[in-house]
């Protein structure tokens, strides 16, 4: 077995341990056929009770409630409701940018990008929702071993090069969850996210940014140079600079917040100094149905 | 030259690039520091941003002197400084530079090529042209010369080509050829010379005076050459002699024997006192040690004369059985010649055969055991063999006896002696038989003039019957070793140079238990130790190719192509010359060892006999120190903190709290790396350790790498999912699968070895084939599988492209007879009940060793399927099935794992299931 993806895994179920199975509040199931805990209030496969209503021939014989036909001379046949799960399509930001982090005693975005990921699947498995990542081509899927696979998965995919999650054909209704650093240009997230809101899914953002980039803590003479193959850029005072940076990534954030808003989705940040239970429950917020209802 | 008495500079115009030092000042102190270098995800957001103001910056004052300090010390260093410059040449003619080369200069040569260097440098400071001569030939038939006036750096390039010989100089050749030399104005001579007394020395010295002032140079008092003599034989231990030309002091030597190969096999300290020039060292040592010598030579002395080589004369003794009757082989513990081999054996060199072919062998000692008469012929071979020196070993026996009883050895053999040292009594004498009142005789101690004194003699050694010897005046003198009544046991005579030896027993165990005992051993290794050594070996024999020779460090090496036969008188007198250099010369097997020792040794005194006015002394002097060297290296030191100041001034560096772990890695990474450079053996060897424990601390399967890399990673993964289905239903637990490469990994571990067969698999190297046939003769098993559909039905017909691979692929290796495996073969059984064996594919057949004819122990040692097994075990890392297996369903899948389950114990516990079946019916007659 993997070794690094076992602990992985078992770092996130400590960590989603402490909540509840997360529900998601899904007013729209994704049109799949698994069972789950969403009420479709029609007839179908379900366990609770919906409507009787009378034989017809062609239905089969162990539909029939006996009881409920003893009582009249008619014979009926109990339906029950329709129960679906919803299916979440899972994605995180693979880039070079992920991969970094100002201090060696903090954890890198991506990683801490994936525990959060793998800490609300676990929560959504044991609620019984189907999960998969974005990108991988598996059938989303509830279960033990189904976590057990995408955290190998996780662990077996290497650095990729996209800021922002592929395209991908997902059936309508389906949910999105995207953790990234999301300082891609405003106007490609907003394509992205388009063309989700497009298709009828609705999602929710992670912004998961290391604290050097929020404050900027460098000094002097400093040649900055990108991860992912950008010009450099030479300042000879960092500290010139420092309240614009700020308004700039300010800006950005401010962004990110009206694009989810206009696509009707919804957006968390995370910085990975601050302890991961909170990002968890502040995500667990946003996604259940309890806290909306 | 420029300077003070100690100090000088070989290139003093460098030093005016100092002026330029301040310009370099100005230039450093305008450029400033690179910037510090960040990696930074967000750089998006900070691209186009300036801040507000930019100050100049300057590179720090301390940065500039550390650059300005590393320039200077540049300049000096480049400038040649030089500590202790040495003193001049006096007249204002060439240097000439007389060297000796011979055998006794090789010793100090490395200092005596430093002085010839130093002299030389000095020579080119004073622009002198310099003469060379050596006082040694290069090739017997070149003449000595003198080179003409040569420019200094082509006279060094001719001094650092000069090897010493492992031959004396000739000074009187130097002599004649010194007095051509003709220079202009008054040269300044030196002869190195070698320290020691030669004739000419004189006559040299004063021809060379007369080309201008001369001094002689020699190593110094007392550090002249020593010399080792070669061994003599004393039979008991090998003592070897040291000598030195002066006699002044005490001096302790270590002689080393070392063996044919350079190992070391023995150590021996040696002193010579003050006032002598010989000393002895004395080597005791086991007989097989003693005979593993192949030279002496004395410790840390590097010239020919401290090496002495030795020959075959001076090692293990060649003994000649005489074997003529086929009959010995049938029964060896009745055959004479079994006890007498094995009690030969450790310390000697046996030869079997006829006597005639033995006799035209070297021998030392031939021994006849009891047999019947000889034809005149042979007799009278013998009998000259034993006069040439020859030790001729007897033993008494039923045939002796009957030889004597008739009109045999004693009587009949006309003229010629009987080839036994005593005369002996007709009949034997029996002791202790059933028709005897008699017991067994026992042995009486040995006399103190006996070959055997000394010897310890078991109390239980008996002797049953014996012939006689006709009592005489001089039989007591000939016996060697006698029973406790006073009768001879061992009796031997002189003949000529050899010796005749009687047993007066036989020598296996009819008439004695004598050829059981330890004694027997002893005896016959004394009886061997008194021999004369080869014998036979004619001294005139023709001239001798040369086989290795000594060079004048005394290392062994192949002849050169100055060497020359080896004329007999040549050897006899120690003649060594430039045609005959020291080392060995002849065949294999029949080798002469031509050593320098005993040429020089009568001679061997130090120099003293110069004419006056020559001035000599020690050529160790304070040698020049270019201190240029150091000064670069300083500035290199020094640059190279430059670069790591610039390198943590634009932050590249780790800072230590967080890269102290990375440096300490990178460091050890660094060692470790040189370490690996420097021993790649080591390494190699490591591996291999490494790969041994893996193999053998755990059960592992094993495959072999075909090189074909998907048909490995299948085979891997394959076995892998066997291991962990074994692990899982069987006491078996396997570790992960390991592949081994057939050049370069032991496949003497594995009970079962994986071979996956595949077209494009390249023909097997011949140390693999050598392995794989070890590996199935000393019984592991070798699972062949073909990975074909349907395949196998025929193995090595013409077949598909698989049964072609098999084919080509085992063509050197041995294929025991094969057969399909039948219904009831222990494969079926070994561990669940099988019909069929698919694999990924089903219905092909699987072959295995036809164990009912093969020897060993029942297992097959070659099984070979073609129904793709590894196909059907290959998992995944996740533990998933990595093929579909044909036609199908995951009942075939279980079927194949429960296959490998059964070839997996097969492999392991052997015939022990097919033994299982009997187990009912040994109990139930248990139970009767």
């Amino acid at each position: 077995m993997a070794t690094p993806a076992l602990t992985a895994r078992q770092r996130a179920e400590q960590l989603a341990a402490t909540l509840p199975p997360l529900l998601l509040a899904a007013e729209r199931v994704a049109t799949t056929v698994a069972q789950g805990v969403h009420g479709r209030r029609r007839v179908g496969q379900g366990e609770t009770f919906w409507q009787y209503r009378d034989y017809q021939p062609g239905d089969p014989p162990p539909s029939i409630d006996w009881r409920q036909s003893a009582k009249s001379d008619r014979v009926f046949v109990r339906q029950l409701e329709w129960e679906a799960a919803q299916s979440v399509w899972m994605w995180r930001d693979a880039s070079a940018s992920m991969t970094w982090r100002s201090n060696r005693n903090l954890p890198t975005k991506r990683e801490r990008a994936e525990l959060l990921m793998l800490a609300l699947m676990v929560l959504m498995v044991r609620a019984g929702e189907h999960v998969t990542l974005l990108g991988t081509g598996m059938p989303p899927a509830a279960g033990r071993g189904t976590l057990g696979r995408l955290s190998e998965a996780l662990t077996r995919e290497g650095t990729g090069d996209s800021d922002l999650p592929p395209p991908e054909p997902l059936p309508r209704a389906a949910q999105v969850v995207l953790f990234g650093d999301f300082l891609a240009p405003l106007e490609s997230v907003e394509r992205c996210l388009r063309d989700f809101a497009e298709r009828g899914v609705s999602g929710h953002l992670v912004q998961v940014l290391d604290p050097a980039e929020e404050t900027l803590p460098y000094e002097g003479r400093v040649r900055f140079e990108g991860l992912e193959g950008e010009q450099p850029w030479l300042l000879s005072r960092v500290e010139g600079v420092r309240g614009a940076y700020r308004r700039r990534l300010r800006a950005q954030e401010e962004g990110i917040a009206a694009i989810a808003r206009r696509t009707g989705w919804s957006c968390t940040w995370h910085r990975t100094d601050r302890p991961p239970q909170t990002a968890l429950l502040a995500i667990y917020g946003a996604l259940t149905a309890f806290m909306q209802r | 030259m420029l300077g003070l008495e100690t100090f000088a500079f070989a290139q003093p115009w460098l030093l005016l690039a100092l002026v330029g030092l301040p310009a370099l000042w100005f230039l450093l102190r305008v450029t400033p520091p690179a910037p510090k270098s960040i990696r930074f995800p967000a750089i998006r957001l900070l691209t186009g941003l300036t801040p507000p103001e930019e100050t100049p910056q300057r590179t720090p004052l301390w940065l500039l002197l550390l650059r300005m300090l590393a320039v200077a010390l540049l300049i000096l260093g480049l400038a040649g400084p030089v500590l202790h410059p040495a003193g001049q040449l006096s007249g204002s003619g060439p240097l000439v530079l007389v060297i000796d080369d011979g055998w006794a200069a090789a010793g100090t040569w490395e200092e005596r090529q430093r002085a010839m260097e130093t002299l030389i440098d000095r020579a080119a400071r004073e622009e002198r042209r310099v003469i060379l001569m050596t006082t040694a030939r290069e090739r017997p038939d070149e003449p000595l010369t003198a080179s003409n006036p040569l420019r200094p750096d082509a006279a060094l390039e001719r001094v650092r080509a000069i090897q010493p010989k492992p031959w004396p100089s000739d000074l009187d050749a130097a002599q004649a050829v010194a007095a051509e030399i003709g220079v202009t104005g008054s040269a300044h001579v030196i002869w190195l010379s070698d320290g020691l007394a030669a004739p000419g020395t004189r006559e040299l010295a004063a021809t060379l005076q007369r080309l201008g002032r001369l001094s002689v140079l020699h190593a110094g008092a007392g550090r002249a050459a020593s010399i080792v003599l070669p061994p003599e034989n004393t039979g008991t231990d090998v003592r070897v002699t040291v000598q030195r030309p002066d006699s002044r002091g005490a001096k302790s030597v270590t002689v080393l024997a070392e063996g044919e190969d350079g190992r070391l096999v023995g150590t021996a300290p040696a002193r010579v006192e003050a006032g002598e020039t010989a000393a002895t060292a004395s080597f005791e040592l086991p007989l097989q040690l003693r005979n593993r010598i192949a030279r002496v030579r004395i410790e840390g002395a590097r010239h020919a004369g401290a090496v002495a080589l030795l020959d075959e004369r001076w090692q293990r003794r060649p003994v000649g059985l005489v074997s003529d009757s086929p009959l010995e082989a049938a029964q060896p513990l009745l055959s004479e010649l079994y006890y007498l081999e094995r009690a030969l054996k450790p310390y000697a060199e046996i030869s079997r055969g006829t006597l005639d072919d033995l006799l035209k062998r070297d021998l030392a000692v031939l021994v006849l055991a009891d047999r019947g008469k000889l034809s005149p012929e042979q007799r009278e071979a013998v009998s000259r063999w034993v006069e040439n020196g020859g030790l001729l070993l007897r033993f008494a026996g039923p045939k002796l006896a009957q030889d004597l009883s008739g009109d045999g050895i004693t009587a009949g053999e006309g003229a010629q002696p009987p080839l036994l040292p005593v005369r002996l009594r007709r009949g034997g004498r029996a002791l202790g038989g059933t028709m005897s009142w008699d017991t067994p005789a026992t042995l009486a101690p040995f006399g103190d003039d006996s070959p055997f004194a000394g010897l310890e003699i078991p109390s239980d050694i008996t002797v049953s019957r014996q012939v006689l010897a006709e009592p005489s005046l001089e039989l007591g003198g000939k016996t060697w070793a006698r029973l406790a009544d006073g009768t001879p046991l061992v009796t031997a005579g002189e003949r000529g140079d050899g010796w005749l030896v009687l047993v007066h027993t036989t020598a296996n165990t009819s008439w004695s238990n004598l050829s059981l005992s330890g004694l027997f051993v002893r005896m016959l290794r004394r009886v061997v130790t008194v021999s004369e050594g080869l014998s036979g070996a004619a001294d005139d024999q023709p001239a001798l190719p040369p086989q290795r020779v000594l060079d004048g460090f005394g290392r062994l090496t192949e002849p050169g192509a100055g060497v020359r036969t080896l004329p007999a008188e040549a050897l006899r007198d120690h003649l060594v010359s430039a045609g005959n250099p020291p080392g060995l010369y002849g065949r294999d097997g029949q080798r002469r060892a031509h050593n320098l020792g005993p040429m020089v040794a009568p001679s061997l005194a130090p120099l003293d006999d110069l004419p006056p006015g020559v001035t000599a002394g020690a050529f160790a002097m304070q040698p020049e120190t270019r201190i240029g060297p150091w000064l670069l290296a300083t500035a290199l030191v020094l640059m190279l903190v430059d670069m790591l100041i610039a390198l943590g001034l634009r932050g590249l560096l780790p800072t230590p709290r967080r890269g102290g772990a990375a440096g300490t890695t990178a460091a050890t990474m660094l060692i470790f790396t040189a370490c690996m450079l420097a021993w790649p053996g080591g390494a190699k060897a490591q591996g291999d350790d490494e790969f041994a424990l893996k193999a053998t601390l755990d059960t592992r399967l094993a495959y072999i790498e075909t090189g074909v890399a998907e048909a490995d990673r299948i085979t891997r993964q394959g076995l892998t999912g066997i291991s962990r289905v074994l692990a899982r239903r069987s006491a078996v637990e396997p570790e992960p699968p390991l592949g081994v490469d057939l050049l370069s990994d032991e496949i003497a571990f594995f009970p079962l070895l994986y071979w996956s067969i595949s077209p494009e698999q390249p023909d097997l190297p011949p140390a693999g084939v050598r392995k794989i046939n070890h590996f199935l003769g000393h019984g592991g098993t070798l699972l062949i599988d073909l990975r074909e559909a349907g395949g196998g039905s025929s193995l090595f017909g013409q077949g598909t492209p698989a049964t072609q691979a098999l084919r080509r692929l085992t063509r050197d290796i041995d294929i025991p007879p094969l057969t399909p495996v039948d219904p009831e073969h222990v494969l079926t059984k070994a561990f669940y009940l099988l019909q069929d064996f698919p694999g990924r594919y089903a219905g092909g057949a699987l072959w295995v060793e036809d164990t009912a004819t093969a020897p060993g122990d029942g297992v097959a040692s070659v099984m070979i399927t073609a129904n793709d097994w590894v196909g059907a075990w290959a998992v995944d890392e996740s533990g998933q099935p990595r093929l579909p297996v044909v036609p199908g369903g995951e009942r075939q899948r279980e079927i194949a794992y429960r296959v490998g389950v059964n070839v997996v114990m097969y492999a392991l516990t052997g015939n022990y299931k097919a033994d299982q079946v009997h187990v009912p019916a040994i109990l139930e007659r248990l139970g009767q």
